[in-house]
């Protein structure tokens, strides 16, 4: 069936159906959507007539847009139709449902889809999320854009290409495209934490199982500790662990530490070892001290190594470390013997060794210290890293400034829900 | 040890249903317990007990709901019933809950000017002050600020232990019916309903619950944090019907306004009784002045999928802001411009809150019984009688408050 141009769904919705005589078959309930290749499509139309519902199929339509819908077949040729759960309906499933705009980071509420011919078929283009959609809906977006015209305002088209979103109900996902998971990736962690944060947790559980391994780390630690605990308890421990894993040791232990003994160690049991022994480490401080603070992931080079090896080095290991700006000089016991700056590196000559270079009056703080007093040394020296060291001078991790940074500022700036 | 684990959670999970509950209690719902008190003595105590247990059925469904769920309720409405009708229920939400507005600001002025400021200067500076402190505040000191007020409702409970009343007839009122077929006393008994369950008071918080985001293994604690917030609220009401019973009535005196109550008191209760009464209505007044418009706002934005939230600018969530802004720009020239229709805004309010009533309860009560979204925690069945019954006795008696409204029963 030949279908060209465009309609919006509320269009269709509750108009008559007519057969090959031009008699009426049945009104429009409802419209089947399937996936399609490059967008989804509409497989059907759902049709009551006297209360019982029949599906039609696309194929057997004859006419099909804004004024015109008919069909190739008799009342007595339709088939009926119980609106399965499985079968994703535009009425039932998508409209008025919360759905993610990868492109603007945020949650919008479909009020209309967009329907355009394509190769034949009609499928789904866009979905109206503007003051137009409602009007539409309600039948009167004719007086809409009379009354704006008063006040000398044009009624904008709000919609977003259904390439940019990204659902929330599961169900939704199966005609999902490739596209936004691209999408999805490139959006700020921030931004995610934003959109998890302002639906409701089953939803955001939902959104969060569809971001890649790598993205969802980044995610979660930007979450509030309650949320990760219910976004990490809703999780299979596979990817749970997976997820874990790929956050930086000091976030991992955060969230570890908000779960249930067991489930904690349940997670650590799927990890890496050498990853889960930091992580565990960690969980053994108390969470307001520098060891709870601190992580373990930090650049640490001996004292008789050459800038030259040096260099390369860093670039061996710096794309994984959480903090490159400091090289922590540590001999073979592990004691910190001093520190370099990725400045100081970098302006050495190349046979000078690290020793020479390094700086020895060192500022650290010790497992056990408050937090209150690690924030006030790192605003004190202006440092982007704190070492934490023990009474052997054993170097047990590094602060970093972001993660002091909540403590320092009032709570009004750090980012809350919604609220009434 | 098991005991004070249990209370710790529970403090977790309490919040929503007591200050949902006391902010019930409102300019409103006060001046309907003063008229009461003073009208009929302690004759209208007993409809505090039905009208409790009512208040508790209905927003435990509620709070089921936004735990299970973790949506609120316009959200829900929205996404199950369409369009239109949500169209039609936010809009009757947002003139019922204008004339809420008004009815608050208009308790603030009163209550102002017993106290001696004039109200063409204290209405400009609540009306001021509250969007200031939405506006340009954070959330964090605005709930402090609620929870802070939620506690001077507490005057009522001394007002009415100084009144001394006689406690042996107190309890019987309470507790044994009384019916009058005196038109002004059936009128007053359902005043006491409607005032007490409210349409936007269950969005308030089944958004609040969703919010907080409590999970399912909590719903007890908050079905408890629901129950005491309701006991909490009749508590209240019942001490305000026990001053004035107490004080006023055995002085044959009349009155239609909260204020009337507490100028009435001075002479019979002294300085305290009254200051009592008026500071009471004061912070009572401007707590509904304030949380009436923004809740009102956010049910809308969320319904219609608008940007919201109180730290957003004009340009980030023009339709809350807007919304917000002029409810109380609005509200504030209602009570400042003389000979404004205050009384026709709050028949008309009335009457919308009567007529949306019956949609909200009933739209609930589908949803709580949707398998698909409750899971396993939709009604039991002998629940869902008493929960159909109360419904529909409240909508019998609701409909008849918006009858009378155009209608007044001669006596």
């Amino acid at each position: 069936m030949p279908f060209f141009g465009e309609v919006f769904s509320s269009e269709i919705i509750r108009k008559t159906v007519l057969d090959p005589r031009g008699e009426d078959l049945g009104r429009v309930k409802d419209l089947s959507v399937v996936k399609g290749d490059p967008l989804p499509r509409i497989s059907a139309l759902i049709v009551e007539r006297k209360k019982k519902t029949y599906r039609l199929d696309w194929n057997d339509l004859n006419i099909f847009n804004k004024r015109i819908i008919s069909s190739k077949l008799y009342h007595n040729e339709i088939k009926p139709y119980e609106m399965p759960e499985d079968d994703l309906l535009i009425l039932r499933d998508i409209l008025d449902k919360q759905i993610v705009d990868a492109n603007g980071a945020k949650v919008v509420r479909v009020n209309d889809i967009k329907l355009e011919g394509y190769n034949n078929e009609a499928v789904l283009i866009a979905v109206d999320v503007g003051m137009r959609g409602i009007l539409r809906r309600l039948g009167i977006e004719r007086s809409g854009e009379d009354i704006a015209k008063l006040f000398k305002q044009s009624l904008p088209y709000n919609l977003i290409s259904w390439d940019y979103l990204q659902p929330l109900a599961p169900k939704l996902t199966e005609i999902s495209l490739t596209v936004p998971r691209q999408m999805l990736s490139e959006l700020h962690p921030a931004d995610i934490a934003d959109i998890i944060s302002s639906v409701s947790q089953k939803d955001g559980a939902n959104f969060f199982s569809n971001l890649d391994v790598e993205t969802a780390a980044e995610a979660l630690s930007e979450l509030k500790p309650e949320m990760q605990a219910d976004i990490i308890n809703a999780m299979d421990t596979e990817k749970a662990a997976d997820i874990i894993e790929e956050m930086a040791p000091d976030e991992a232990a955060d969230v570890l530490s908000d779960l249930s003994t067991e489930r904690a160690k349940e997670i650590l049991e799927h990890i890496e070892k050498e990853e889960a022994e930091d992580i565990q480490e960690l969980l053994g401080h108390e969470e307001d001290t520098a060891g709870g603070l601190m992580t373990t992931d930090f650049l640490s080079f001996p004292p008789d190594m050459t800038v030259q090896e040096a260099s390369q080095r860093f670039r061996a290991e710096a794309r994984e470390a959480e903090n490159v700006y400091y090289i922590y000089i540590v001999d073979k016991d592990e004691k910190l013997r001093g520190i370099v700056s990725l400045r100081e590196l970098l302006l050495a000559e190349n046979d000078c060794y690290l020793a020479d270079i390094m700086e020895t009056n060192l500022k650290y703080v010790a497992p056990g210290e408050d937090e209150m007093m690690v924030a006030g040394i790192i605003s004190k020296y202006n440092l982007l890293a704190l070492p934490v060291v023990d009474e052997n001078h054993y170097m047990h991790g590094i602060i970093t400034v972001d993660d002091i940074i909540d403590i320092l500022l009032p709570p009004s700036a750090k980012k809350k829900r919604r609220g009434v | 040890m098991k005991f004070w684990k249990n209370i710790l959670f529970f403090l977790s999970v309490m919040g929503p249903g007591i200050i949902t509950a006391n902010i019930d209690n409102d300019a409103s719902g006060i001046t309907t317990y003063s008229v009461a008190g003073a009208r009929f003595g302690y004759g209208l105590l007993w409809t505090l007990l039905p009208t409790t247990v009512a208040l508790i059925v209905i927003q435990e469904m509620i709070a089921r709901m936004g735990v299970v769920t973790g949506k609120g309720l316009s959200d829900l409405i929205r996404e199950h019933f369409g369009v239109k009708t949500t169209f039609f229920m936010m809009l009757g939400l947002l003139i019922a809950n204008f004339g809420n507005t008004v009815a608050n600001l208009a308790g603030w002025a009163a209550s102002m000017e017993i106290l001696g400021l004039s109200r063409f200067i204290m209405v400009p500076v609540g009306a001021v002050g509250i969007w200031i402190l939405v506006t340009r505040g954070s959330y964090r000191s605005v709930e402090k600020l609620l929870l802070i007020a939620c506690l001077l409702y507490f005057g009522y409970v001394v007002s009415g232990l100084m009144a001394r009343p006689d406690w042996g007839p107190v309890t019987k009122a309470l507790v044994v019916p009384e019916i009058r077929w005196d038109s002004e006393y059936i009128m007053l008994s359902i005043a006491i309903i409607g005032t007490t369950i409210t349409p936007w008071m269950q969005f308030y918080l089944q958004s609040s619950i969703a919010e907080k985001g409590i999970k399912k293994e909590q719903y007890k604690a908050s079905r408890l944090d629901v129950i005491i917030g309701c006991s909490i609220t009749d508590i209240i009401s019942f001490f305000i019907i026990v001053t004035c019973g107490a004080l006023l009535f055995p002085q044959g005196i009349r009155i239609n306004e909260a204020s009337e109550a507490a100028l009435a008191l001075k002479p019979l209760a002294g300085e305290y009784a009254y200051l009592i009464f008026s500071l009471s209505l004061a912070n009572a007044s401007l707590l509904g002045a304030i949380i009436v418009p923004l809740a009102t706002a956010y049910y809308i934005c969320e319904a219609m999928g608008w940007e919201a939230g109180i730290n957003k600018t004009f340009r980030e969530a023009p339709q809350f802001m807007w919304i917000y802004t002029l409810t109380i720009a609005f509200a504030s020239m209602v009570i400042l411009i003389p000979g404004a229709p205050l009384v026709f805004l709050m028949v008309l309010s009335a009457v919308v809150n009567g007529l949306l009533l019956p949609f909200v309860l009933i739209y609930a009560l589908i949803l709580v019984n949707n398998r698909k979204l409750m899971g396993e925690y939709t009604n039991p069945k002998a629940y869902n009688y008493i929960s159909w019954a109360t419904v529909a006795t409240i909508i019998i008696l609701t409909s008849f408050l918006v009858v009378s409204a155009f209608m007044p029963l001669k006596s």
